[in-house]
């Protein structure tokens, strides 16, 4: 239980086109993460999702029922928000419950949820605390724990670390990986974090102003990103991108159709031919160097080395590459073979 | 040579002030080198402080001497020591409840409307302020301007509202003319003793109840917006989520509300001695129209009297006033 | 269509819900009776005296029609009527006179042939006339423009005085650090539990040892220490930083120069939020002035309106035009400035 299917849905605010014929399907106990840069969509269409929102037009299924009419609460499903929205007012235990009162559960049922939920989490202490009262790290927990205790169909999580310092950020990811994996429950995580999505997503959704532009496993969408926007925006640094002509020095003969040669800067390193460039900037990150330099033509190229590199600036460097681990795109930017 | 570019109109009224500004810097920084920094802060406070003195704290310790001594003169020393006499004559009653067994019986009628008047006025108020904000804060086009009309009367001066609703009251007025349409019988709505009451209430009501909607309309846009998503997920009923969200987090803002309403409405005068000057009879006499009246207009002046009744009614207020800061302080800390 | 749509698509257009009735219900009740009497009051001051004593009112100011008629050789203004004679033709007549119920009327073109008429007969022949008069005669005979001046006067000055000893005041407590400081925060605090109402009577009398009784300056000086004034100023003053204090004593400016070259615009905000209140509190002042002018000449505006309605000969359609006039200056700063009246409002509870 828990396939989510979404079709040709659209959304618009005003004469705004936010989302633009989205066609999706998650599969049952998948985590799918929906990412892209901010104002791409992402969040607007887990809103549609959740109930939230009103698509303009479209259809929403979960488990082949149509649920586009169906409010919120009526479609099992649980969210995680950006901000909590912890009820500042009641304590933690109240929190998990308001929800299932307002069910009409039975007490012993209740009971038992909030049980295994706060074993779960390790967040049986706090039960009596307000969330005032709770670190950053905890509030999270409490919302999660909130999400897990409606054992709803899935879960949908709205960039839920992005309001956690960078080292909890990184035990919370790992926290939520193994939740995942126990609860083997549908989840759909919104981020604007690579990083994020790169270790948790079973499948990937780069968004990019309102449409889809890819759907791929995490390697995939590294290993053979579709387009030029997604090998940009996926890994870090990002994709150096040359003209045919600045490529021959490493790429003899380019494919048929390719306008704009793709190489990571992990993939160049020093050769005697290649790309012949001019230092700029050496960061030296201890386990890897990273050289930013200049082709002659002007272009900006970057280059991620692994160790200490003796490098200097102004210095003349050539870089060399395989042409087997490049990417080829069209000129619409679409990618070859 | 280039022109040189038009001064604006702001520019020019705040010259005189900048060119005095600018003026008064050679002797205050000779006074800075004199007298040091302490100095300057003395220079900074004293003119407020002053004013603060001479027109708050010496009436206030006037006030407490004026209440213990007798006569109808101004100037202390040509006033007898009378110890405790006004206060009680004032408070002496065979039957507090009934103000015509009273020594004093135009104060505890006095006392009585005006307790009366705070109880109803404010939780009128309250109500009203309440289903405003609530109505304001909800989706609805337009929202400034039903904003502004709620509002606009709190900006009314007291004499103005009075005026208004004088004019709307009386006799022949356009309230009797719509219940004469609507064939419902005419009411004397500021000559019948009942009435006037209600109508002070009406009124006072309706020249405040924007301001206090305003600050509950404060308080509502400061509940995130996400805390009634997850009420949504949760499939709260709207109901629920009023009294166990929306109300909650309200509270502390309801409060004050309720307590700075309080504050004003035991001191009402302006827009009641304007619409009824306390009649019919006694039926509108609120408290400082009596201290008002035995203070100043009464032909039975009595300063010392008047200082006993406001120094009472001071007391309640300095209550309420510590009420209502202790509790903004709670709510700017929640 | 897009409008309509707009107002009746009620919570993802599933049709009105009862909440939405009431919503809209209280809306339009709200703008009837808030916004009604003032519009009434408007619509009225415009009217003569002989419409503001019919019943039932009219909505719109009317006059009754008057024509020129020589009559024994004297040209006199004579009221039209609308007339039913006996035969049943309908004329307009002007009324030469009246008697019990019976009026002796005249057709203007030929005002030798006169006619009597039963007053059940006829209707006056009216015309929408805005009576400006109202407004001007009080101006002119009846002190109002002193009482205008007064106001102004009293408004300005106050408003001025308070902004300057405040915003001094407020300096000295937000940007040093001086013994006596909390003291005089105390103080402060404590002038906010007296209200005027406890203070009336000694007021009187420090004001009238002050030989201020009847003078506008005894109206201003008590007014503009208002500690709320000086709360605002002085917690919108500790939000700017200490560090450019010390950087404009680095480049040796005076303290003088530091309250108003640097920090006194930067609180330019929370000055005229204050600046707007204290015009608005000084211009509806009453209870205050009631006590203190006595003499005519010294009236302002609401205290004049209030002592003008409480005559014997109540002359509404004055009073309900100065009335009006007496509104415009507030309304005026009311839609201007809207934003700003609310929001300081909302932020710190002032009124």
């Amino acid at each position: 239980m828990g396939r989510i299917r979404i079709e040709n849905l659209r959304k618009n605010f005003g004469a705004h086109e936010v989302l633009k014929n989205i066609n999706l399907d998650i599969g049952e106990g998948e985590l799918a993460v929906f990412v892209g840069p901010s104002g791409c969509g992402k969040s607007t269409l887990l809103r549609q999702i959740s109930g939230l929102d009103q698509p303009t037009s479209g259809h929403i299924f979960i488990d082949d029922k149509d649920v586009t009419g169906v409010s919120a609460a009526d479609r099992g499903l649980a969210m995680v928000f950006q901000s909590y929205a912890l009820y500042p007012h009641m304590t933690v235990l109240q929190n998990l419950t308001f929800g299932l009162q307002n069910m009409k559960m039975a007490k012993v049922e209740i009971d038992r949820r909030v049980a295994d939920a706060a074993r779960m989490l390790e967040i049986e202490p706090l039960l009596s605390r307000r969330p005032g009262q709770l670190s950053g790290g905890q509030r999270q927990r409490v919302a999660i724990g909130r999400a897990i205790v409606r054992d709803p169909t899935a879960f949908l999580l709205d960039e839920p670390l992005s309001n956690l310092d960078a080292e909890l950020r990184v035990s919370m990811r790992a926290e939520l990986a193994a939740l995942h994996a126990r609860l083997a429950a549908t989840m759909i995580y919104v981020t604007h974090d690579q990083v994020e999505a790169m270790t948790l997503a079973d499948r990937i959704v780069v968004l990019r102003a309102g449409k889809i532009e890819q759907v791929a496993a995490p390697i995939d969408l590294f290993d053979k990103p579709a387009n030029r926007f997604v090998a940009g925006f996926i890994g870090a640094p990002s994709m150096n991108f040359l003209t045919v002509e600045e490529a021959t020095p490493i790429l003899p003969t380019a494919p048929a159709g390719t306008a704009l040669v793709g190489v990571r800067p992990q993939h160049l390193d020093p050769a005697e031919t290649g790309l012949d460039v001019t230092v700029s900037l050496v960061e030296s990150l201890g386990t890897e160097t990273v050289i930013h330099a200049t082709l002659a033509t002007g272009t900006r190229i970057l280059a991620t080395l692994p160790g200490h590199v003796r490098a200097k600036v102004g210095e003349h460097l050539k870089l060399g590459g395989d042409p087997a681990r490049m990417h080829f795109f069209d000129g619409q930017d679409q990618r070859i073979g | 040579m280039t022109a040189s570019p038009k001064p604006s109109i702001g520019a020019v009224l705040t010259a005189p002030i900048v060119w005095l500004a600018r003026a008064a810097d050679m002797p205050l920084r000779a006074w800075q080198r004199l007298t040091g920094r302490g100095g300057m802060i003395a220079f900074f406070l004293i003119p407020n402080m002053a004013v603060f003195g001479i027109f708050v704290i010496v009436p206030l310790v006037i006030n407490f001497f004026y209440s213990v001594t007798g006569g109808t003169a101004l100037f202390l020393s040509d006033r007898p020591f009378v110890g405790a006499e006004h206060f009680d004559r004032l408070l002496t009653c065979t039957d507090h409840f009934n103000p015509t067994t009273c020594r004093e019986d135009m104060f505890w009628t006095a006392v009585w409307n005006t307790s009366k008047f705070v109880v109803l006025q404010v939780s009128a108020m309250t109500v009203v302020a309440m289903i405003t904000a609530l109505i304001l804060n909800s989706k609805i086009p337009g929202k400034a301007f039903w904003r502004a009309v709620f509002f606009f009367p709190v900006l009314l001066s007291p004499v103005v509202v009075g005026l208004i609703w004088k004019w709307i009251l009386q006799r022949q007025g356009l309230l009797n003319f719509a219940l004469y349409e609507l064939d419902m019988t005419q009411v004397n709505w500021l000559t019948e003793r009942s009435w006037a009451f209600a109508a002070t209430i009406g009124v006072s009501v309706w020249a405040h109840v924007g301001f206090y909607a305003l600050i509950l309309l404060a308080g509502l846009q400061a509940i995130p917006g996400d805390l009634y998503e997850a009420a949504e997920m949760d499939g709260t009923k709207p109901g629920r989520v009023f009294w166990r969200i929306t109300l909650p987090l309200l509270y502390p803002n309801l409060l004050v509300v309720i307590v700075l309403s309080l504050i004003r409405a035991v001191q009402v005068f302006d827009e009641v001695f304007v619409l009824t000057s306390g009649g019919p009879g006694t039926a509108t006499l609120y408290l400082t129209q009596y201290i008002y009246e035995v203070g100043f207009a009464s032909v039975l002046r009595n300063p010392g009297l008047a200082s006993a009744a406001a120094l009472m009614m001071g007391g309640v207020l300095v209550v309420l006033t510590l009420l209502q800061l202790g509790l903004t302080r709670w709510r700017d800390r929640k | 269509m897009s409008v309509l749509r707009m107002m009746t698509a009620r919570r993802g257009g599933k049709g009105w819900h009862w909440t939405d009735v009431f919503t809209w219900a209280w809306l339009i009740m709200g703008l009837i009776v808030m916004f009604g009497p003032a519009l009434w009051l408007v619509l009225s001051s415009f009217k003569t005296p002989a419409a503001l004593a019919e019943f039932p009112p009219t909505i719109l100011p009317y006059a009754a029609q008057t024509v020129s008629v020589t009559i024994d050789g004297q040209v006199k203004d004579l009221p039209l009527f609308t007339t039913t004679l006996d035969d049943g033709t309908v004329r307009q007549l002007a009324e030469v006179r009246r008697l019990g119920t019976m009026a002796t009327m005249v057709d203007p073109a030929n005002p030798t042939d006169s006619v009597k008429v039963n007053i059940q007969n006829r209707t006056p022949v009216r015309q929408i006339a805005f009576a400006t008069s109202n407004y001007v005669d009080p101006l002119e005979k009846n002190n109002f423009g002193l009482y205008l001046w007064n106001s102004v006067f009293v408004t300005t000055m106050a408003t001025i005085i308070t902004l300057l000893t405040n915003s001094m005041a407020a300096f000295a407590l937000s940007k040093y650090d001086f013994r006596g400081r909390n003291a005089v925060m105390l103080l402060i605090v404590a002038t906010l539990m007296v209200p005027l109402s406890v203070n009336l009577v000694p007021l009187y009398s420090v004001i009238s040892q002050l030989g201020l009784l009847d003078t506008l300056w005894g109206v201003i000086l008590p007014t503009v220490a208002t500690p709320t004034g000086v709360f605002l100023l002085r917690q919108y003053m500790l939000t700017i930083p200490d560090e450019l204090i010390e950087a404009a004593r680095m480049d040796k400016a005076s303290e003088w120069q530091i309250y108003w070259r640097i920090v006194l615009p930067l609180t330019g905000p929370a000055l005229a939020v204050l600046a707007i209140f204290s015009v608005v509190w000084r211009w509806n002042d009453f209870l205050w002035p009631l006590i203190v002018l006595s003499r005519k000449e010294v009236f302002t505006l609401q205290v004049g309106l209030n002592t003008f309605a409480g005559e014997l000969n109540v002359q509404w359609h004055y009073i309900l035009a100065m009335t009006v006039a007496t509104m415009i200056p507030v309304i005026i700063v009311f839609v201007f400035l809207q934003k700003f009246i609310t929001s300081g409002i909302a932020s710190t509870g002032l009124k």
